[in-house]
């Protein structure tokens, strides 16, 4: 079956509390027979769904890939993604050699060379400026052993703040909204609440394109004999809107607003369970004052949705028995992201519908390995899920790592990337290592980005499989082994661990970048407090073991784990422990949540301001053990539409890509399916613009401008919508968008949500002409939410 | 009785907090939380002082309002271009620091002023008082809390670094 045009697959639709039948997904390459290939257990590495696959192997080759049917995560499904990404592994124009920058140009060199310069250049930097001029930025791609390594090293080793991943791009919102209503990081829910509810409420996640596998299982409980009900928040008219009960075309940047109404619903019609919110929450009678002030009537005007369907979206949710709520992007993107996020935990909360079969909250994740990310404290947390705040907590952590708790730098947050990226502007950040992510084309306001990256007083290294935009301006590239060519573990979103074997030899020279950091952390002589090497461990699966003595005790607990149990089943969940030894399916089951002081992992913030609470202020709110019920009231958004850019833009993915298309534009049935940039306009504003489907348009910020076909879709009227995926790596001569400004983030602006740091992607003020006409439709994609118009038209009121 | 006293320090406090968020924040507009924040506040500074005119006029103080504009007067345009322009050298650092810091005082006197008025709405069992009072002396603490969060973070920078 093509799996472009038919991204889902065949529906094998089962009723509520049934299991959802398994269905095998395989797609080797033309003319490879089956009998011929050796299988190795891995796990997709394209969404935080993290599905189950065998790797095919033919001849030292990748040939193909197919779903594990026993995997609890996908009963065997993959998506198109999952399917044909694997073929940028043998892509020909893989990085083999390290590069150096020499006379100006990017130059094969040694190893030794390479590593030699990083070292040299951070040993001077340490002597000079010492670590706070040392910077590092990783991504939500590599392995948990990957990470763990690189927080070990930064933070135990060099000790210096800054170090943080892409997951501050992706999943921060998540991270922070969990610790703030329940203590701690880590979803509550497992994927089989999906296959128990009778309610779903998707607020910003365009699941259909975002996590196409866990869809699948959507739909075909929706086409099952029972169906749910689908309550859905989102501008476009995505696929999952066009299965909605009820779809709310909210105005981007207003969403805190639509969910305090929504609560002020609940509240009004007494659809909360006053039981569950008096024994096992904290601050209800706040939330109920704040949202009292969000009449549907008042919310309506805000969103530009009408009060009635408030009302019966609100309706939808509280008179259900058991509630799946989810959220992605829309949400952790968008304006007060994680007060909003933070309002869906309430809505389940309000419900008491948490911890069981059907009822959960899943703030959901969206790289393949961000929640190992999060645990190892490779980005914005400390390992194991501690508080950097407790000093507990830090002394246990030094202790593992026999270093001196002083040594590890816990006096303010770890520093987020955005700030990373100021310091690096304003000159006391000289030194920055670029790990698997290309901020070049995914990080807001591209020309700020590019000129900080171009400096010549700042060093940049960078570690990556191809040669990005971002490699293309480094000092020294470093070229790495990826999925399917190295060992490890990574976790999904429903806390599912996955073992990925490695299959294939990498490319040339390339190493995985565990062995990368150890070599630098060796080079550099990085010693505990005895002497002994820092990092200890020298294989993956050495990493593994250490990294388990870091979790015992912390939600995260992997010390019931070990690679032999994970080899040959298909996902075991976090806690698995000597308590839980085959994992555990729900978190809070007795409704005991990790919110007591000396154990959270975050005394929370204020939700405006991202004031960091301190232990006395979240001693106070005595919750201990009480989930935390927080409310805040809408503020505009910074950037408004006015005279001058007068719509609102946003950016998003499309099913057949993944981030700036490293491997998916490197797979040829995706990048023909989703071959360059395009811009959505809603019928009315194309109409107004004089433009047609097709049309060659330019749209412009106040930071830069972007210049690509239209497509004119079932967007809500007012907004334009550009996919972020493309950048310029693979301009091709004599192509029609060849030398135009194609990447979404040359318009979005530097700014970030208070609390959990994201950047804004979902809101910037722009205009909109014509600049050519078209030659026929936009290279749009037809079957997702690029769909051209119909006479459906959101957002009218 | 001096409630009229206790009312307008609060605005004086107020207001001074606003236009000190926006100057701070146009001087740093390179600091984009800074800048967006700045603004923000300044907005709820506005918001504190409308919530208080009824009570100004009942007990006698003068009216009074803090101006917050978005549209940006030439002085605030200037500010922002300077602030591009040495946005790339250090040494906007310790200036960085010693504005957080009057900021953080001033927003001390404006949390300070709340406390002493929600006193004396509750000496004088003025219930819709002492609600405005308690709410608006949360968020000026918040306000403090917050500078207090963004210095802890950026004093290691500029102290240490170089």
């Amino acid at each position: 079956m093509d799996r472009v045009t038919n991204i889902w697959g065949e529906r094998t639709p089962y009723a509520r509390g049934a299991s959802w039948p398994a269905r095998v997904d395989q797609f080797l390459e033309d003319g490879i027979d089956e009998e011929t290939v050796a299988w190795s257990q891995s796990a997709c590495v394209l969404c935080s769904n993290g599905c189950g696959m065998d790797v095919a192997v033919h001849a030292g080759r990748i040939v193909g890939v197919r779903g594990r049917s026993d995997d609890r995560v996908s009963h065997g499904r993959l998506g198109p993604k999952g399917l044909y990404g694997w073929q940028a592994n043998n892509s020909a124009d893989r990085l083999s050699e390290p590069l150096v920058r020499r006379d100006g140009e990017l130059r094969p060199a040694s190893w030794d060379e390479a590593l030699g310069l990083v070292v040299e250049r951070t040993q001077a930097l340490l002597a000079e400026r010492g670590p706070l001029s040392l910077a590092f930025y990783n991504t939500g791609q590599l392995f948990l052993e990957d990470y763990y390594t690189l927080a070990a090293l930064v933070r135990g080793g060099l000790g210096t703040p800054h170090l943080d991943g892409n997951t501050r791009l992706c999943t921060a919102t998540a991270d922070f909204a969990l610790k703030e209503s329940f203590g701690t990081d880590g979803d509550p829910g497992s994927l089989t609440d999906f296959d128990e509810c009778d309610t779903i409420f998707a607020v910003g996640h365009n699941i259909a394109e975002t996590h196409t596998v866990l869809w699948m299982r959507i739909l075909d409980r929706l086409q099952g004999p029972d169906r749910p009900s689908l309550v859905v928040i989102d501008p476009r008219l995505t696929n999952v809107a066009r299965e909605a009960d009820v779809h709310l075309p909210i105005r981007n940047g207003t969403n805190l607003a639509l969910l305090n109404g929504i609560q002020h619903e609940l509240i009004a019609n007494d659809w909360i369970d006053r039981g569950f919110v008096e024994a096992h929450t904290v601050g209800f009678a706040k939330l109920e004052q704040i949202v009292s002030e969000y009449p549907p009537e008042r919310v309506a005007g805000i969103c530009g949705v009408p009060a009635d369907d408030i009302r019966a979206a609100a309706r939808v949710i509280g008179t259900g028995d058991r509630l799946v709520s989810t959220c992605l992007q829309g949400v952790y993107q968008s304006h007060q992201a994680t007060a909003s996020a933070i309002q869906i935990n309430n809505v389940n909360l309000l419900r008491g519908m948490i911890g069981r079969p059907g009822c959960t909250v899943f703030q959901m994740n969206g790289q393949p390995t961000a929640q190992n990310t999060r645990e190892t404290g490779a980005d914005g947390d400390l390992a194991g899920m501690r508080n950097w705040q407790n000093l507990d907590h830090v002394e246990e952590l030094a202790r593992i790592w026999n270093v001196d708790p002083l040594d590890i730098p816990t006096w303010a947050p770890p520093t987020h990337v955005m700030q990373i990226f100021r310091l690096a502007e304003e000159g006391s950040v000289r030194f920055l290592w670029i790990i698997g992510t290309n901020p070049a084309v995914s990080l807001p306001e591209l020309h700020r980005i590019r000129s900080i990256l171009e400096q010549e007083r700042l060093f940049v290294v960078v570690s990556d499989p191809f040669l990005s935009e971002t490699a293309a301006l480094a000092d020294v590239v470093l070229p790495t082994a990826i999925w399917g060519e190295k060992t490890g573990t990574y976790t999904n979103h429903d806390r599912t661990v996955h073992l990925s074997e490695k299959a294939v030899e990498p490319p040339g020279q390339a190493r995985t970048d565990m062995d990368i950091l150890l070599e630098y952390g060796k080079r550099l002589g990085l010693r505990d407090r005895d002497g002994a090497p820092l990092l200890k461990w020298r294989t993956p699966e050495e990493c593994f073991e250490a990294f388990k003595t870091v979790t015992r005790g912390r939600p995260c607990d992997y010390s019931g784990l070990s690679y032999g149990k994970l080899r040959g089943g298909s996902g075991i969940q976090w806690p698995c422990n000597e308590e839980h030894p085959d994992g555990m399916e729900r978190l809070y089951a007795d409704y005991d949540f990790n919110t007591y002081t000396a154990y959270c992992e975050d005394y929370g913030h204020d939700l405006l301001t991202g004031a960091a609470f301190e232990r006395k202020d979240h001693a106070q709110l005595l919750a201990e053990g009480r989930a935390i019920l927080k409310a805040a009231h809408y503020a505009p958004p910074h950037e408004e539409p006015n005279d001058d850019y007068p719509l609102l833009f946003t950016t998003g993915r499309t099913v057949y890509h993944w981030h700036t298309r490293t491997k998916t534009g490197r797979a040829r049935q995706l990048d023909e399916a989703a071959p360059d940039c395009w811009v959505e306009l809603s019928p009315r504003d194309a109409e107004r613009l004089d433009i047609v489907e097709g049309d060659w348009a330019r749209v412009e910020s106040p930071r830069g401008k972007l210049e690509a076909r239209v497509r004119v879709s079932g967007i809500r009227e007012g907004v334009v919508f550009a996919p972020f995926h493309y950048g310029y790596w693979d301009e091709a001569e004599g192509s029609e968008s060849n030398g135009r400004p194609r990447a979404a983030n040359e318009l979005t602006i530097t700014d970030w949500d208070p609390v959990s740091k994201q950047p804004l992607f979902k809101l910037a003020a722009v205009r909109v002409e014509k600049i050519a006409d078209g030659t026929g439709a936009a290279p749009a994609p037809q079957g997702t939410a690029s769909q051209p118009a119909t006479a459906e038209i959101p957002g009218r009121l | 009785m001096k409630l009229d006293k206790a009312i307008e320090d609060v605005q004086v406090a107020e207001t001074e907090l606003a236009e000190l968020l926006v100057k701070i924040g146009e001087r740093h507009a390179v600091e984009h939380d800074l800048y967006h924040l700045g603004h923000t506040l300044a907005k709820r500074c506005a918001a504190h002082l409308s919530r208080l005119e009824p009570f100004a006029e009942r007990y006698g103080a003068p009216p009074a309002s803090a101006e917050v504009t978005d549209s940006h007067g030439l002085v605030e345009t200037l500010r922002h271009k300077s602030s591009e322009l040495l946005g790339r050298s250090e040494a906007t650092g310790l200036l960085l620091l010693r504005d957080l810091r009057n900021l953080y005082l001033t927003a001390q006197e404006a949390e300070l002023a709340w406390v002493i008025l929600a006193q004396a709405a509750q000496a004088l069992r003025d219930r819709d008082l002492l609600l405005v009072a308690s709410e608006c002396h949360e968020e000026a603490e918040a306000c403090g809390k917050w500078l207090r969060t963004r210095i802890k973070e950026s004093s290691p920078q500029v102290l240490v670094t170089g």
